[in-house]
């Protein structure tokens, strides 16, 4: 993580490929002006993660970012996913503490996953959008009314809708490749 | 994951603008239920309508829930009856008439079209009989809808049948006089009447179509009336083809909405999808009216010169959008100006702004015709078959369709006000400029012949 400027990926990129490397896969985003990137890389040869770590704070200010290296086969392998249909979750209402817990909790309670998450501020106002996939067997309209009864004291307005009503709208390719 | 704008843009259309799906309905092929017997015949279109239909409603519900749209309005189309009616009597209508209007009930279908003749050439004896017995068919059912087609642009214009079909809506009315005539409101007469309409009341399963197909009408005007006032608020000083710009991608998203709905329901279904009508079908709720969509390009006095010129805007950025939203387009796909069902066209048909003339004109340019209607009872049947004489002739000329729907109110009289309730609304009573003086030629009859399809100008 760093302060956003221009030049950030290509001090990271650069030192890794410099490192006899080839980046696999990438995530970026920048969250209130904080740039913040998650990749993972294939090595050819040994390589240690404190290793890698110097090389690409090499290329930044002195306490500039903050990086952590881990070899993937130390992590704790990513549980299977769940299998179900993908719904776009959103929450709209007054921004305050407590909303991401409870709905998140919800969420957990009834093993769906968060496939993706983002939220926009409008002054005092605030919506969150998650991509989750709910576990087949449950019963949407069920979920749709307990989200709401949840999510109520927090003065929350909570919708689930399937994914495809979005792409649809916004998407360009032929509808019929949405359906499975 | 798709962009937040756009989760969010789809959100608010949902919510805020109304998108929903106007009309899922479900076309079935029943020339297989004839039987020798009239009454089998009828248990035969009962039970073909119960299994394919039975589940229709359900499964829209359940997409209602999983996609958070509304579906508005469920619906069947049957072939044409008169096929059903070859070598019977009159009372045999009524009879399949009432069957039909038994299944659709059964199913929790609120109106079911294809009480239908098409004799834009000549009439076989069922159709002409079929003709005969709406007064007693619409009388006497609740759902069933009916549709005659008296003309096409490679036939010309049969004068017999809409003399014979404007005496019947007299008749009509006057059946069903202890409500203002309504059963008149239940026939659409058409020029090149699409098979595939999913809008009703004159939607029918086509000779062309499949055995058992869903056809999707799309959402209503507010969406598109919602966009313009949008953009008017982004740029005070929008021109028309930005207007346009803004209908053509609003009419994308709607179409895509609907053809995803309508593919849903068809997969579910196990049965064949057919199209997507892109036709802007009011209601009489307010935020739900084509006329508020012209009054949101500018047009104050809904009748005013210019009037024609938005309905075209209108019409031409819906199809496009919609045209390259999908490629199953079909049916009317255009901006429907049914006067008692859309409150700003009433209200200014009321104030004397819009004139039948002035809405004849605008349906030489959009779908469909003059539709919804009221006028005195005791106008004269040559009267009514003028009107559909000239608004056929525009369809016939312009290789588009046309259609009337006009409902003489019997006892009633020009500025009276009539509310048929729901989704058929209200309306004052008017009359044409000039009521009398064509009888000579349209009692004449016979045939208008094909038009010329070259010398284009």
């Amino acid at each position: 993580m760093v302060s956003d400027r221009p030049g950030i990926m290509r001090g990271i990129t650069s030192a890794i490929t410099d490192m006899g490397a080839n980046i696999d896969d990438i995530s970026q985003t920048v969250v209130e002006g904080y740039f913040s990137v998650i990749l993972t890389a294939t090595f050819d040869s040994e390589c240690e993660p404190k290793a890698i770590e110097a090389a690409i704070e090499s290329n930044f200010g002195v306490g500039e970012l903050s990086i952590i290296v881990q070899a993937c086969s130390e992590m704790a392998k990513p549980a299977p996913v769940v299998d179900g249909e993908v719904y776009m979750m959103i929450v709209v209402g007054d921004d305050k503490p407590g909303i991401l817990k409870k709905t998140t909790g919800f969420l957990a309670d009834r093993s769906i996953n968060i496939e993706d998450w983002a939220s926009c501020f409008d002054g005092g106002s605030v919506s969150y959008i998650g991509k989750i996939t709910v576990p087949r067997g449950v019963d949407v309209r069920q979920l749709q009314i307990d989200l709401k009864r949840e999510l109520i004291d927090l003065g929350m307005n909570a919708s689930i809708r399937h994914e495809n009503i979005f792409r649809a709208t916004n998407e360009v390719g032929p509808i019929k490749s949405l359906l499975r | 994951m798709i962009g937040k704008s756009e989760v969010m843009t789809t959100l608010r259309m949902m919510q805020e603008e109304n998108l929903d799906v106007r009309t899922v309905t479900m076309g079935i092929n029943l020339n297989d239920c004839r039987r020798d017997d009239i009454a089998e015949t009828a248990r035969a279109i009962k039970e073909k309508i119960a299994q394919r239909c039975g589940r229709l409603v359900a499964v829209c519900d359940d997409l209602n829930v999983e996609y958070g749209l509304q579906i508005v309005n469920k619906r069947l189309a049957v072939s044409p009856v008169s096929i059903l009616l070859e070598g019977r009597q009159k009372e045999d209508a009524l009879e399949i008439a009432k069957a039909l209007d038994s299944a659709a009930e059964s199913v929790g279908i609120d109106l079911i079209g294809g009480f239908s003749a098409l004799v834009h050439k000549g009439m076989t004896p069922a159709e002409r009989m079929l003709i005969e017995s709406l007064p007693e068919v619409l009388s006497s059912t609740q759902r069933v809808c009916a549709s005659v087609n008296v003309g096409t642009t490679k036939a010309g214009m049969n004068v017999d049948a809409i003399n014979l079909v404007s005496k019947a809506i007299l008749d009509i009315a006057e059946a069903t006089s202890d409500n203002s005539g309504f059963g008149a409101a239940k026939i659409v007469v058409f020029a090149n009447i699409p098979e595939d309409s999913p809008f009703m009341a004159g939607a029918y399963l086509g000779a062309g179509e499949p055995e058992c197909v869903i056809n999707v009408g799309v959402s209503g005007p507010g969406v598109v009336a919602r966009a313009v006032e949008r953009l008017k608020l982004e740029n005070p000083d929008c021109t028309l083809d930005d207007i346009a710009e803004e209908v053509k991608h609003t009419a994308f998203r709607v179409t895509r909405a609907g053809e995803l709905i309508g593919r849903e329901v068809a997969k579910r279904l196990s049965v064949v999808f057919g199209v997507v009508d892109l036709s802007l079908a009011p209601t009489p709720r307010v935020g739900d009216s084509v006329g508020e969509i012209y009054q949101a390009m500018g047009i104050k006095r809904l009748g005013a010169p210019g009037t024609t010129a938005a309905v075209a805007l209108l019409n031409d950025a819906v199809k496009k959008g919609g045209a390259f939203a999908s490629s199953s387009v079909g049916g009317l796909s255009g901006a429907f100006i049914p006067v008692m069902e859309d409150h700003a066209l009433s209200a200014a048909v009321e104030n004397g702004d819009l004139t039948i003339e002035k809405l004849e004109a605008m349906t030489a340019v959009c779908s469909v015709g003059l539709d919804m209607i009221l006028m005195p009872g005791d106008i004269r049947p040559e009267l009514i078959s003028g009107i559909i004489m000239d608004e056929a002739a525009i369809g016939i000329i312009n290789r588009k369709t046309t259609a009337v729907r006009i409902i003489p109110v019997p006892g009633g009289k020009v500025g009276d006000k009539v509310d048929f309730g729901g989704l058929f609304g209200s309306g004052t009573i008017v009359q044409v400029n000039c009521p009398g003086g064509a009888e000579e030629f349209v009692r004449r009859g016979g045939r208008i012949p094909a038009p010329l399809q070259s010398l284009g100008n």
